[in-house]
This record gives C-alpha cells, structure tokens and sequence, in this order.
C-alpha cells in the first residue's frame, strides 16, 4: 500500500519538478502557504476512496442522495458526475465516459493553508473540513482548489465542500454516494488497514490507479480505475448544454450559476 | 488515438470573488503607489516635487481610506472580520495582510495628518464651523517635529511593501488558476499600479487644483518609465510560456488556447498600453500639450482598474475542469455594478470631504498657470 502512495507521490514529484523555478515556491518553504498541523480525526485512519469507473453508468444517484444528506442549495454540489460523448475520430463510433467528481482530501490540500481563520482544516484522518461557525466566507479556498469541490454555500454565506460524510463515518456508516451507488463503483475506507476493501482494491490495481491532476502536487487521495489518461485534467472538450432556458430565454432555475 | 469530447452537461461554477475584490485591488494599489510618489516631496523635501506630493497626498489617503471597505465587503460574512484577529494563522498570505492592512492605514492617517497639520492649525484660528473642526482635529496648537512625520512616512513606506508583497503572493500563489500562478503577477500588480496612480494624480491635478505643470510633467515621466517595465514582465510572462520556462504559464496559455475574446483582450491590452505610452511621450516632448494630459490620466486608470478586472473576474470563468468558459454577467445588485459604483461613489465622499476640511493645495495654485 505505501508502495503505491511512493509511487504516485514519485510521479508527482516528476511533473512538478518544474515549479521549483518559481520563486514564490522558495518563499513558501520558509512556513507560509505550508500545511498547517492536522488535527481532530482518528489518528490511526486514513480514508481514501476507490472509484472503479468500470462500474460507474452515470445515473446521477450520487449526486441526487449527496445533496439530500448534505442539504446543498439547490445549484450547488458537493459531487456532481461528469458525462462525456466521446467519438472515435477514424471509426465514428461513440461512447460515453463518466467521471464522478468530488473533494479528493489530497494529502497537499492546496485549500487548507490560504484560509486566514483556519476554519478549514484537515482531519488526522485525512479528511478536509470547515468550520462552518469560523469561516469568514473569503472563497479564497474556493480559488485554490484545482477540483472546483468547492464552493460558498448561499444558505451558510461560508465555504462548503464534501466531507466523506463525516459524520456518517464517524458514527460507522458509509457516506451517502456510496451508500447509493447503484454500480457500487465507490469504495471508501482506511488505506492505512490492509485488509479493507480499499487497500485490497489498491493492491491488486496498483498500476492501473490513476488521480486527477497529479500535475498540482496536491497528492489526492480519490482514486479512479479504468480512468482514460485524457480526462485526467481538465478535458479538451465541447460543452454541449451549458444551460436550461425556457421558451422566452429565461434561465430555469437549476442551472449552475448560482452563488 | 484522436477523439472528439463533448462534455454532456457543463456544470457552471459560480464566481467567488466579486467585483469588490477588484475594487479593493485597484484602491490599495493606488494607495501604495501614491505613496511613492508623495516621497520625494514630502519626505525628503525636495520643492520641485513638493506640488506632486501634495496631490499624491491626497490620492493615498483616500484611497487608503476606502479600500478596506471594499475588501469587508468581499467576504460572505463582513461581520466575522474579527474572525481575522480572533485566529492568527501566520501561514496563510490573506492573514498577513489582515495584520498588515490596519497598520498601514494608521500609518498613511498619521503621516497626512502630520503633513497637512500646519495649515489646519492656521485654519483653526478663523472663524465659523470649518475652523471648529480643524481645532479638532489638530488636536492642539503644539508643533510636531519633523521626526514624527519622517518616522510615519517611513513606517507608511515600510508597510506599503509589505501591501505590495502580501496582495501579490495572495493571488499569485494559488495554482489552481495557471493565469495567477506566476511570479510576474505582484510585479505586474505594482507597476500597473503606479501607473493608475499617476494617472489618477493627473486627473486630480487637472479637476481639482490649478493643472500644475510640474505635477502634469513628473507624472507623465512616471507613466512611460513604468509602462515600458510593464511591457518588459509581459514579455517575459510571455517568453516563459512559449519557450515552457514556467510550465505554469505554458498552462495558462492551454487554457485560453483558440479563444477569441482572450486573443482580442490580449490585443487590446497591446493597443491600449502603446497609445497610452506614445501619447505620455508626446506631451513630455510638446510643452503646450501638458495641459491636457488628463488624457494620458484617463487611459493610465483605465489601464490600471481594466488589468485588475481581467485578472481577478475574467480568469474566473477560465473553467478549471469543465469544458468552455463561463459567462460572467455582472449583476446590478451591491455584489455587481453597485458594488462598484457604491465603492467610487465613497471614495469620491471622501476625497471631497478632505478637501472640504484641509487645505491640502495651499501655496499650490500660487505656481499654477
């Protein structure tokens, strides 16, 4: 298991190796923009999730029992599944790719160190939360995370994000998106137990595991298998419905661009 | 293998940082700038720049005075600002400048205060409601020193590098948005400052006081300086993406790569850049067109609050993982247009109840023609 971390960390290593010209990188080790000391959480654990695109079929299940469980404004989400029409450019054949997104409680989480409150913070269990009572609602975290898992809740006024559930977890249930998934494509659990179900999974896929956009250094701890390497980051693609309109051209209301 | 990608639904991520953000960027950049220029005539007391410093004077204080507003307003929750005090986190550049931002406002307060005390203490010995104030605020007839003064400059100057640094690394620093992430942003933000700065000095000079020659001259001579470094970080922003120097920058460009309003921003910017610079040089070169540089002063704060915007809103519909861009449309409401509006609109109530209670331009009009 740590071997593939190793592994994953190295690759990181490789493609960021470029960043260490940038000035502001070397102003960054002498403490600020470091991460700060984790704490609450079960020192002993370390979750992780597994997402086995293989069995993903992009219902949505996840998204709809995510935003029921977590009471998201409508507009906003916590995880969302991306779907793609991808067509073969010789051959003309088309396919369907989907790729749940969520927070990926990195290892580097590039959103806890901007916070000027430390309202958000990283769990010793890996987990990245807010502090939803401390959190001054500056979105700067909501800037610096590359996975758009972010956003500032219009109930609250304060940063929002997916916490794994949480409070499901710690009471030993399953977050609501795996607890729905239809395909059971989502696999949550203690990486650092070699014998649940992740680490298992992590083995035995090992080579075949891949995150998105290792290139940030953020060392996420979503893993997705059967991941094609050109979604890895963000995708060159057409959008094909940007957003829902009536028949006067007024926005109905779900679409995205609340705030 | 070659594919075409389409993106079924495109989920659109909302804008975080509102245009009270590029209020705040545009203010306090002023301010500091304004501060620079007010050096050479106020803290070292050298005459020929003393008329300079008195309008630059004027420019830092209220600015100084308004931007902070502006950043409250940014925050979702304006009210837990003492959240900031309440959970010191030295690792996080936005909780620097929270430590830095008071202090260098006292500082800009005290050193104009020390600066325009003398006449306001003339001013308190006549009659009726203005003097009554001036007695106020004077806090007493006693002479300060000189010291007091040089040392609130300098601590003012000191802090203000400290603004410089802190509002730069907070934007540049954040690597999700490749439009930021480069070391070139806080000296870009500096150098399109000083420019805004001078213009607005330019403006003020032209609206409010006698169109002084000297102020016109030296301000125009701080805009072509400061305007060819910028074109020289641009192009070194740009040789650093096209040769991969930086694979940050070299993502930058990816991500706007075959848009058209991003090649016609970037085209403007160009025009706009070199008509400003050429039209500074030829009023410096033609006497008789001095006078009329608010027009270079109009274009250098167009410049200097235009970068703002396109950095701080127009790169936040730079989507970071979907497809396409998004469409900002900017709202009327205070988090939009009034916002921006409602921010001008203090900063002008400032700017004219200063002038209302200080003679800030005595013996300024004497050498205007």
């Amino acid at each position: 298991m740590d071997k593939i971390r190793r592994a994953l960390l190295g690759q990181i290593a490789k493609l960021t190796a470029g960043a260490a010209l940038v000035p502001l990188s070397s102003l960054a080790s002498a403490g600020i923009n470091d991460q700060p000391p984790r704490r609450e959480g079960d020192p002993e654990k370390r979750y992780g999730m597994l997402i086995d695109l293989r069995a993903c079929i992009g219902c949505q299940a996840c998204t709809v029992s995510c935003h029921i469980e977590n009471e998201a404004p409508l507009g906003s989400f916590r995880t969302i599944v991306s779907q793609y029409e991808v067509e073969h450019d010789e051959t003309g054949d088309s396919a369907t790719f989907m790729l749940p997104r969520l927070c990926n409680h990195c290892e580097n989480p590039p959103c806890v160190p901007v916070c000027p409150v430390q309202a958000t913070f990283q769990r010793k269990d890996g987990i990245v939360v807010v502090d939803s009572d401390v959190c001054v609602g500056c979105a700067y975290c909501v800037q610096a995370c590359p996975y758009d898992a972010r956003f500032i809740n219009e109930y609250t006024q304060t940063a929002d994000k997916c916490t794994f559930c949480a409070h499901r977890l710690d009471v030993g249930l399953l977050p609501a998106c795996v607890e729905s998934c239809v395909g059971g494509a989502r696999i949550i659990g203690d990486i650092r137990d070699p014998d649940s179900q992740i680490s298992r999974m992590m083995k035995e896929h090992y080579s075949e595991l891949m995150v998105l956009k290792p290139e940030m250094g953020t060392a996420p701890h979503v893993f997705y298998l059967g991941m094609d390497e050109r979604f890895v980051s963000r995708p060159d693609a057409k959008p094909a419905i940007w957003d829902v309109r009536d028949q006067q051209g007024e926005e109905i209301g779900y679409e995205f661009s609340g705030h | 293998m070659n594919s075409a990608v389409i993106e079924v639904l495109a989920p659109r991520y909302g804008i975080a940082w509102y245009p009270w953000a590029v209020q705040y960027f545009f203010l306090i950049a002023v301010s500091y700038s304004a501060l620079l220029l007010t050096v050479p005539g106020l803290l070292f007391g050298r005459k020929n720049y003393e008329s300079l410093a008195k309008v630059a004077l004027l420019v830092t204080v209220s600015c100084t005075l308004v931007g902070p507003v502006a950043l409250l307003a940014d925050l979702h929750q304006p009210l837990r600002f003492w959240h900031f005090y309440a959970n010191l986190t030295p690792w996080s550049w936005m909780s620097i400048g929270s430590l830095l931002l008071p202090v260098y406002l006292m500082l800009v307060v005290a050193y104009a205060w020390l600066a325009w005390r003398p006449a306001m203490q003339v001013q308190a010995q006549s009659e009726g409601w203005i003097a009554k104030i001036s007695g106020w605020v004077c806090l007493g007839q006693w002479q300060a020193p000189r010291w007091m003064l040089v040392v609130a400059g300098l601590g003012a100057l000191v802090l203000s590098v400290g603004i410089m640094v802190y509002t730069g690394a907070e934007v540049a620093i954040v690597k999700a948005r490749p439009l930021w992430n480069t070391h070139w942003l806080p000296v870009m933000f500096v150098l399109t400052g000083v420019v805004a700065a001078a213009g607005l000095v330019i403006l003020i000079n032209r609206l409010m006081t006698g169109n002084d020659r000297d102020v016109n001259e030296q301000s125009l001579k701080v805009i072509v300086v400061t305007m060819i470094l910028s074109a020289l970080v641009a192009a070194l922003w740009i040789s650093e993406g096209i040769t991969g120097f930086s694979p940050s920058v070299e993502q930058a460009f990816a991500s706007l790569q075959r848009n058209p309003e991003w090649r016609a921003v970037a085209i403007y910017g160009l025009l706009v850049g070199i008509a400003l610079t050429l039209t500074a040089i030829v009023m410096l070169r033609r006497p008789g067109w001095l006078g009329r540089s608010w027009i270079a002063g109009l274009l250098a704060v167009h410049i200097g609050w235009t970068f703002r915007w396109m950095v701080l809103m127009e790169v936040q519909t730079v989507a970071k993982n979907t497809a396409g861009y998004y469409h900002y449309a900017i709202e009327a409401g205070s988090s939009g247009l009034m916002g921006i509006i409602g921010t001008f609109g203090l900063w002008l109530a400032a700017l004219l109840i200063i002038d209302i209670l200080v003679p800030w331009k005595k013996s300024l009009q004497a050498g205007a023609h």
